[in-house]
């Protein structure tokens, strides 16, 4: 249960103002150094484990990348963005899907390994990818994505341990720039039309 | 989100299935989602009308379906949704409670087999009063919440 690190590691990740960071805000005259954690999600490349081998986010360029952070024995939060998203891509024209993937990333590597994870994404759409990591991998990703989760393990439930993670979906343009997020439970049209937006296709 | 649950509830009351308690209790379109090929648990969904004169709490549920069935919410703080187990979910008399995706529901955990859209699962409702009621629930394949809108 070492993992339970990772808690205290990813919690630093945690910001009300997650949606909000990514807006340019007016710059701050404060002389304190900023708080890590209003520090925004600035993107990045990042290499974790799908049951294909490594995928590096730089492998896709030219592609549209979604990046959700969550994990499967979610019941209920995970898979409710997960079918918004596969119906979004299902909606897509062949041309823009062809450009388009989705990366689903366990935060929970102790029970999502890439194979359990390579079948829970099949389930959605053939343009998701399961990809985990190491927990500092996956701190690290979260940090830069502006994703929080950590680890609950005093629920009285039986489920073991819940994990609580921030729930939007990060937008990654075909250069590689994270360029904006949605919202938990946002519609499929929503993710279209920024998916759309991201391949510079059409409104 | 007060709005989609509230269109939500609007949307299980016009539905067909409905099951009565003997103390009031009516259950409206419940339903237990499909999930993908691996997993291990899955959530129930109803609305609760309680048509008693007395508020009434559910406080736990039963299924042959999974090993453990609890009673969850979600709260989001911070960004951060939180799935918590309840002890009770509160019936207050004359009005319905709706369990839905992003907030409460019946949580079956373990599950002994793979839900298949079209099957049925057992569910027992256990009222704070002892009343046990015994409901079918249809397995649904996932939807986006506002797919009841068109």
């Amino acid at each position: 249960m070492k993992r339970s690190s990772i808690a205290i590691l990813l919690a630093a990740a945690v910001s009300a103002g997650i949606l909000s960071c990514l807006e340019p805000g007016p710059a701050s005259e404060s002389s304190q150094a900023p708080l890590e954690l209003a520090t925004p999600p600035t993107g990045g490349d990042f290499t974790l484990d799908s049951a294909a081998g490594p995928v590096r986010l730089s492998d896709l360029r030219g592609q549209a990348v979604l990046i959700y952070f969550g994990y499967t024995a979610c019941p209920d939060i995970c898979p409710t963005n997960l079918v918004s998203i596969a119906k979004a891509l299902r909606s897509l024209h062949p041309a823009e899907l062809d450009r388009t993937r989705v990366l689903f990333v366990s935060v929970d590597p102790e029970r999502d390994d890439p194979e359990h994870l390579a079948r829970y994404v099949a389930y959605f759409h053939p343009n998701v990818l399961g990809l985990t990591g190491t927990p500092e991998q996956l701190a690290q990703v979260a940090k830069r994505y502006g994703a929080a989760y950590q680890r609950v393990e005093d629920t009285g439930s039986a489920m073991g341990y819940l994990i609580d993670h921030s729930a939007f979906t990060a937008v990654v343009d075909p250069n590689g720039r994270l360029v904006q997020t949605l919202g938990h439970a946002s519609p499929p049209e929503t993710i279209r039309a920024a998916i759309r937006t991201a391949l510079g296709t059409e409104p | 989100m007060h709005a989609i649950r509230t269109l939500f509830a609007g949307v299980l009351l016009s539905g067909a299935s409905l099951t009565l308690s003997a103390a009031g209790l009516e259950v409206g379109d419940p339903y237990v989602r499909a999930v993908p090929p691996g997993q291990s648990n899955s959530a129930a969904f109803m609305s609760l009308r309680n048509i008693s004169t007395e508020d009434q709490a559910l406080i736990g549920a039963e299924s042959p379906a999974a090993e453990t069935v609890e009673l969850h919410t979600h709260v989001e703080e911070n960004g951060l949704m939180r799935m918590r187990r309840i002890g009770r979910i509160v019936l207050p008399a004359g009005e319905t409670t709706t369990l839905a995706p992003g907030g409460l529901h019946v949580m079956l955990i373990g599950l002994k087999s793979e839900l298949t859209p079209g099957q049925n699962v057992e569910l027992t409702l256990i009222q704070d009063d002892g009343e046990r009621m015994v409901i079918q629930a249809p397995v649904r394949r996932l939807e986006p919440m506002h797919h009841a809108a068109h």
